[in-house]
């Protein structure tokens, strides 16, 4: 469906799940001298489900004993009640949560049970209860469950990174985003400054009973600064964020980001923005950055190629799809420019595994060619309903405690010829807007109407890059506005820009994915002039 | 399920292994059971548990760290005590702490209901059928979710703070289709307890809304309209008003409530006098807690009386500092309704569009509290006080306190749930001038 709102993104951030670190500690021990095979000790806790759920009449199971573990630390700068002084309020929370979940198909239906009690008797317990579960569904099923054939893997895979973000030292951290949000804060026009740190991990293991042992760790961080400024006398109030690729990586990524350096570029950003002229509304080029183009790729064609979506899964909640099936291979989305893949292989995504939870290998797929539709993203249950024989590997849940589905991989535009640049880009555009960063977004449920704002508005006039807009959103259809793409830059400007919030499902799970793209040039778009 | 004694002794456990002055534990637990359908059958369902320990230390310099576990055994509740307080020690000193509360009187919710918190698959499954019927005999085709859960909330600090609290909440949604897509109408329930769930009710509703959906829809220019909102729609709105009630925000420039040149909006008549706006968290609709998040016992609270900003909400800190008292959290939003049916706002409608609900609302501007969003499963054209065709669907740039604004009538309450901000107590309302932005596509 969508990224989370921002108060949800702060429930989130308060309160989330949490867990283990003695039985999980020894189960996903750091990768022993890059074993590849996966701890004997998950596979023996496996066996107990994948042995009960034969013994209970299953005709499939699949076991995922995962642990995540989170760490936010930063710092709030904001002004005291009726004075000037700033108050520095720091904060560090480090989460856990460990235990399992069963998936068995019994009766041609799916069940599914979970606890966070990782013991033998449990394992067993729980996975009677998710035969329980597909035996009383079965009486009201709709078809059998029907599984695309996938090769038995024992492996283990982690992925790559250099530095592990949880081994560097707190207060190393917390001492980086005061730094960052005191130089924001220097200026007094700045009203307030946030510095923003995430570091992830997921321990995974999956077992099926169709041979599969599969255990995969992997490692993100999202780093985040931001300044708000406010104009008491027009009542108004501006942000300027300065958004860093969170990305599937270590420590290395955070230090790459030069967060230091970027604080007194949006700490003038935000004033600039402050002051900025309303933009003029009317039909306008649009110069797309790719911090702020990755999640209109998102909500326009990551989701609209979701199958689920498409076959009504997800009618009651995240909705349905423009891109029906019998537009696959034939329907004109956008220009000839317009290349995008499905990818959960490629490095740094957040999406980026090498088994999805269907134990199914991950690949790279066309959805757009020469901005033609060509594939959707599927899982096992789902390819034989568009004749398909093979899963995508798209298939993943947000917890152990939430049941695999169909969810988005990486989704990516690829780049122009290397020779473009965005200078090139602007110079032409005669009356246009340049823009960076995720402002507000929202779309309708099948993924033809969007609205978005974006971070910061900078104007182009006669090819040149001019001073700040404010209050600009963009609103167009799918289609109309990938048809108007007339310029990409190259590869040495693509970049990977994503989100940790995405939600979609009943229960909604959130899970993360990564839409690089380069700046890229979209031609009269309607642009309003919001509030 | 945790039972209080457990839950104390978890709670105690912790604290007994603290060494920081202070220490505070959160303890949830949850078992929950649900079946999601699509397509006319049920696709993935499920039963789990989820529990874990949110472990707050704070040292005499008011450095504080936290550690959540889900693992409730000895050892990990001791590593989680040792991880809270050896981040708290990194840490630096937070100018906002605030000390912790003594031991607090909470008051009795009536919101469990041991039907509803041991109900499975048998009582579920019926509820699924009877909709999945109700589409069949329409020829449409049905998605929707049900699921009910039990969930204990404990907490406990070492200044002697305790309380425990139960609750159980269910829920029905549906969405019915025609079979080309033309046509989409949606019903849901919410209770805390199963018993008041009713598939066939639900089915019917979102069946009716379908087929009367599923004639040629009108393609009305944007414009402002006046809309009759069904209850999902209003609470999904009522929740932003909610949101933005801080009084931090609104005395600091960032919200609706902020004024012009500074100072706030607290005291002054900004909505008709029929507009009431309360928390309620004694409404036994409510699947909710007897304290909230500064863990004061929760009280009933008005934040729009008669059309007038009654109160703000004042966290410990922020009242600390304005010398008033703190304020519950606004949550378990209550919209007082007046003596009207739906069919009365329709009646008294000359022109206007009935709009079921909302989807995919997003803030535009805080000191307005414009945001846009789009109407969903169901939107008519009511002329001469009646409902005619269905209309398209429509992206909307509109603020919520405008549309209290210019609300004119509205029915009794009940307990309703949007798409995006939580479940709340709220009439179907009429208001006028509301800015629908363009024509969506979408069905």
């Amino acid at each position: 469906m969508k990224a989370l709102p921002d108060f949800t993104r702060r429930a989130f951030l308060a309160t989330a799940t949490g867990s283990s670190v003695l039985l999980a500690n020894r189960l996903f021990g750091a990768p022993e001298d890059a074993a590849a095979k996966p701890n004997p000790a998950l596979e023996k806790l496996a066996a107990v489900a994948l042995a009960e759920a034969r013994k209970q009449g299953a005709t499939y199971c699949d076991i995922r004993i995962n642990r995540y573990r989170q760490q936010f630390s930063g710092y709030r700068l904001s002004p005291q009640r009726g004075s000037n002084q700033t108050d520095e309020v720091p904060f560090v929370t480090d989460q856990q949560s460990f235990g399992f979940g069963v998936r068995v198909i019994a009766n041609g239906q799916w069940g599914f049970a979970a606890s966070p009690l990782v013991t033998t008797d449990e394992i067993a317990r729980i996975t009677r209860e998710a035969v329980v579960v597909a035996k009383a569904n079965s009486a009201v099923q709709s078809s059998p469950v029907e599984l695309a054939p996938t090769k038995a893997y024992i492996d283990r895979w982690t992925s790559p990174y250099e530095k592990d973000p949880f081994a560097v030292p707190v207060d190393e951290k917390l001492e980086l985003m005061h730094g960052a949000t005191l130089t924001i804060k220097k200026d007094p026009k700045v009203f307030a400054a946030f510095g923003f740190l995430a570091a992830r991990a997921e321990d995974k293991y999956f077992a099926s009973s169709e041979g599969s042992s599969i255990q995969q760790y992997i490692v993100q961080v999202d780093p985040a600064l931001q300044a708000t400024a406010v104009d008491f006398q027009k009542n108004i109030s501006r942000t300027r964020s300065y958004q860093v690729q969170p990305l599937s990586a270590g420590w290395e990524a955070v230090a790459k980001a030069n967060l230091a350096e970027n604080a007194p570029r949006i700490r003038a950003e935000v004033l600039e923005h402050l002051a900025a002229p309303p933009v003029m509304p009317g039909k306008k080029d649009l110069v797309l950055l790719p911090s702020h183009l990755y999640l209109t790729i998102h909500e326009s064609i990551g989701h609209s190629t979701e199958l689920d979506r498409v076959l009504g899964y997800e009618a009651n909640f995240a909705g349905t799809s423009f891109m029906t099936t019998e537009k696959m291979g034939k329907f004109q989305v956008g220009s000839e420019l317009m290349n995008i893949f499905g990818d959960r292989t490629n490095e740094g995504g957040l999406a980026t595994v090498k088994y999805d939870d269907d134990g199914v290998l991950t690949t790279k797929f066309p959805i757009i060619e020469k901005g033609v539709f060509k594939h959707y993203q599927t899982i096992r249950d789902q390819a034989h309903l568009i004749g398909e024989t093979e899963s995508r590997g798209c298939c993943y849940a947000d917890s152990w405690a939430s049941v695999p589905f169909q969810r988005m991989p990486n989704v990516w535009l690829a780049p122009g010829p290397r020779e473009v640049t965005p200078d090139d880009l602007i110079a032409g555009v005669d009356d246009g807007i340049l823009i960076e960063g995720e402002g507000s977004y929202s779309i309708d449920q099948q993924r033809y109407n969007f609205q978005f704002g974006g971070d910061a508005f900078w104007e182009i006039k006669g090819g040149k890059k001019r001073g700040m807009l404010s209050r600009v959103a963009y609103q167009s259809k799918t289609t109309d506005f990938w048809r108007t793409l007339d310029g990409i830059a190259g590869a040495s400007y693509w970049q990977q820009f994503g989100s940790f919030f995405d939600g979609k499902g009943e229960p909604e799970q959130i899970n993360a994915m990564s839409h690089g793209c380069s700046p890229s040039r979209f031609r009269q778009v309607n642009v309003l002039l919001t509030d | 399920m945790l039972t209080q004694q457990e839950a104390k002794n978890l709670i105690d456990k912790a604290i007994g292994y603290s060494k920081l002055p202070q220490c505070q534990v959160d303890v949830s637990w949850s078992e929950d059971a649900f079946i999601r359908f699509a397509n006319n059958g049920i696709t993935t369902s499920g039963y789990r548990i989820t529990q874990q320990l949110s472990i707050s230390s704070v040292t005499e310099d008011k450095r504080g760290g936290n550690a959540v576990v889900s693992e409730l055994t000895d050892d990990s509740i001791k590593r989680g005590v040792e991880q809270a307080e050896a981040l708290a020690r990194i840490s630096k000193p937070n100018p906002e702490d605030m000390p912790a509360l003594g031991p607090q009187k909470y008051p009795v919710l009536s919101n469990f209901d041991s039907y509803t918190g041991a109900a499975r698959g048998d009582v579920m499954i019926p509820h699924v059928k009877a909709v999945i019927d109700s589409a069949r005999q329409s020829s449409l085709t049905a998605a929707g979710y049900i699921q009910r859960s039990a969930s204990v909330a404990a907490v406990g600090n070492k200044a002697g703070l305790f309380g425990y609290h139960t609750y159980t909440d269910s829920s029905l949604s549906n969405t019915m289709r025609t079979t080309g897509g033309t046509s989409s109408g949606w019903a849901a329930q919410n209770s805390v307890s199963l018993k008041d769930i009713n598939g066939e009710t639900a089915g019917r509703i979102s069946a009716e809304k379908c087929v009367r959906g599923s004639g040629a829809r009108k393609k009305l220019d944007p414009g402002k309209y006046t809309v009759i909102l069904e209850p999902a729609a209003v609470s999904d709105l009522v929740g932003y008003l909610g949101f933005n009630f801080g009084a931090r925000d609104a005395e600091q420039g960032q919200s609706f409530l902020s004024k012009q040149g500074g100072g706030t909006h607290l005291g002054e008549k900004m909505f008709p006098e029929y507009i009431t706006l309360r928390s309620d968290p004694f409404n036994s609709k409510f699947a909710t807690t007897p304290w909230g998040p500064s863990l004061l016992p929760n009280e009933r609270m008005a934040w729009i009386d008669k059309g007038v900003v009654k109160n703000f909400y004042y966290d410990r800190f922020w009242a600390s500092k304005a010398g008033k008292d703190p304020t519950p959290a606004p949550d378990n939003l209550v919209l007082d309704g007046q003596d009207n049916t739906l069919e009365d706002l329709i009646k008294s409608t000359d022109r206007g569009l009935l709009i079921t609900r909302f989807w995919y609302i997003r803030t535009l501007q805080p000191q307005t509290l414009q945001v846009t969003g789009l109407t969903r499963d169901g939107v008519f054209l009511v002329e001469n006080g009646k409902v005619t065709d269905p209309v398209t669907n429509y992206r909307w740039n509109e603020s919520p306190v405008r549309v209290m604004q210019n609300t004119l009538k509205l029915t009794q309450p009940m307990r309703s749930q949007g798409a995006e901000a939580g479940s709340s107590i709220v009439p179907a309302i009429v208001a006028t001038e509301f800015n629908l932005a363009s024509v969506s596509d979408a069905v």
